[in-house]
């Protein structure tokens, strides 16, 4: 039979592990016909081109199945100097000394949310915890007003997904997109009306050597800034509890000292990465393991394979929390490495010393579990755990 | 293949070759050299992959960016003439056996 890679499928959404060996062993350059691109698997060669943003291009999107009208006006979506430009806006707010001060108002809101689940021997991970941190820690960080929070939630996991059938954005997660966007544009409206010493104050209102950002520009970045802070923050919350509820030693070993939780962390970046797949758009041909890529292709960077990679990693597919992954592709890498790394590691942190204060012990309940369908990233729609 | 020598912070020098587009910073997390964290990933939003280059082969390296420049504001040891970022340096046969230092601390 020949080999197929289709990542709209929802046996890639559940399990691609066992595909992406194939990919990297026998076919390390693979032309998918469902996606209708080709695949880098290995993690050389995923190092190589996340670095060469001459060749390959994030201008015409990184998302797998790009949102309509996105691709050129987002920090993912564009190459230097463009990139480069908004960024020097942006990443200051993000580094980690500049992040100190939400330490506490996370700690506060992760409390809460733990206290919730005292005395129950059973609850959702998703539903119960993580989407409740994650959307509020974000509408701290951006000083978002409170009282949407859980459709501003529901919308963020809507636009990421795909339809496994027509393997496109379908309507109702392109309507869940243009809310977002309804929903960013007001928040920028309020904030150029008054002014706070906020992000998006700062960012909806910049000049750079007197070029204002495009509106587009202002509108699709802090949209973008609300996916990947509710979506991307809570899909990776997940995956780590999935991997503490299912290796029983590393999750005994966090629980009694918790400075081994950013150990835990990297390795589930590395083990579960969750965006799986990411995109880029060929300037030029490139000859790779005997085929030719032409200018104009695009090219899937498959993080989630590069970190299970053999040629890098020994034994890959065992879950080490003493293994220490440097150079992992969780957060990506090379010029468009995730911006939110730093605060997303330490929102992690702080919400699973809280939680684990409350909950110690917890095993999932269901064998298989209903896997979002998207070809970009990947983690369960719910998770539910009983408490031991 | 480039081959770079890093100097870590305890004074091992361990030679890696790096292949050829790779950053530095990449060469020295994929093969465990201590002395670089690279928090943001390469991304240039850091501070924490810093190394000290070799003084006689600064004319060999790509001038530094105007966001390097900037960024190099923020590393944690002392800023020196040789200071660079080691993910905004891309291994290519130009810098065939350069060395580079690794400072004492990143953050």
């Amino acid at each position: 039979m020949t080999f197929t890679f289709d990542p709209y499928s929802p046996a890639v959404d559940a399990n691609p592990f066992a595909l992406y060996k194939t990919l990297r062993d026998e076919h390390p350059c693979f032309w998918s016909e469902q996606a209708q691109m080709w695949v880098l698997s290995r993690y050389a060669d995923i190092i190589a081109a996340g670095q060469n943003w001459q060749t390959y291009s994030s201008a015409k999107g990184n998302l797998m199945t790009e949102l309509p009208d996105r691709a050129g006006a987002t920090l993912g979506t564009t190459d230097p100097p463009r990139h480069d430009r908004l960024r020097g806006l942006v990443q200051h707010a993000f580094m980690k000394r500049n992040l100190e001060a939400l330490a506490d108002p996370m700690r506060a809101i992760a409390r809460d949310a733990a206290e919730a689940l005292r005395g129950r021997d059973r609850f959702e991970f998703i539903e119960d915890f993580s989407s409740k941190y994650t959307v509020r820690v974000l509408f701290a960080a951006l000083g978002l007003p409170l009282g949407d929070e859980q459709t501003v939630r529901d919308k963020a996991v809507l636009m990421v997904q795909s339809d496994p059938k027509t393997r496109a954005k379908g309507p109702e997660h392109i309507a869940a997109y243009n809310w977002m966007q309804d929903y960013a544009a007001g928040v920028i409206a309020e904030r150029r009306a008054r002014p706070q010493n906020d992000l998006i104050s700062h960012f909806s209102t910049a000049e750079i050597d007197g070029d204002k950002l495009d509106e587009r520009e202002v509108l699709l970045t802090t949209t973008t800034l609300i996916m990947a802070g509710i979506e991307s923050l809570g899909g990776f919350m997940t995956m780590l509890a999935l991997n503490l509820a299912d290796f029983d030693d590393a999750r005994r070993a966090v629980v009694a000292d918790p400075a081994l939780l950013p150990d835990a962390v990297e390795e589930s970046l590395r083990f579960n990465t969750s965006a799986q797949r990411f995109r880029r758009c060929l300037q030029k041909d490139v000859e790779l393991h005997g085929k030719t890529m032409k200018a104009g292709d695009f090219v899937c960077l498959a993080y989630g394979s590069g970190n299970r990679d053999e040629r890098q990693w020994p034994n890959p597919d065992v879950y080490d929390l003493s293994r220490k992954p440097r150079g992992h592709l969780g957060f990506g890498g090379g010029v468009h490495a995730c911006l939110g790394s730093a605060i997303a590691r330490i929102a992690i942190r702080i919400a699973f010393e809280e939680f684990h204060k409350v909950v110690p012990n917890y095993r999932r309940t269901e064998r298989d579990l209903p896997w979002m369908p998207s070809s970009t990233f990947r983690s369960p729609l719910r998770l539910e755990f009983a408490v031991h | 293949m480039v081959r770079i020598t890093y100097v870590e912070p305890s004074g091992t020098a361990r030679t890696i070759d790096v292949p050829e587009g790779w950053s530095l910073m990449q060469g020295a997390t994929a093969n465990g050299v201590a002395g670089i964290v690279a928090e943001c990933g390469g991304s240039c939003a850091c501070a924490t992959c810093h190394c000290y280059v070799d003084e006689a082969r600064l004319a060999d390296l790509p001038v530094a960016s105007d966001t390097e420049v900037a960024m190099l504001d923020f590393v944690a040891a002392e800023r020196r003439q040789t200071s660079r970022l080691s993910c905004q340096i891309r291994a290519t046969g130009a810098l065939e056996g350069l060395v580079v230092r690794l400072p004492e601390t990143q953050d």
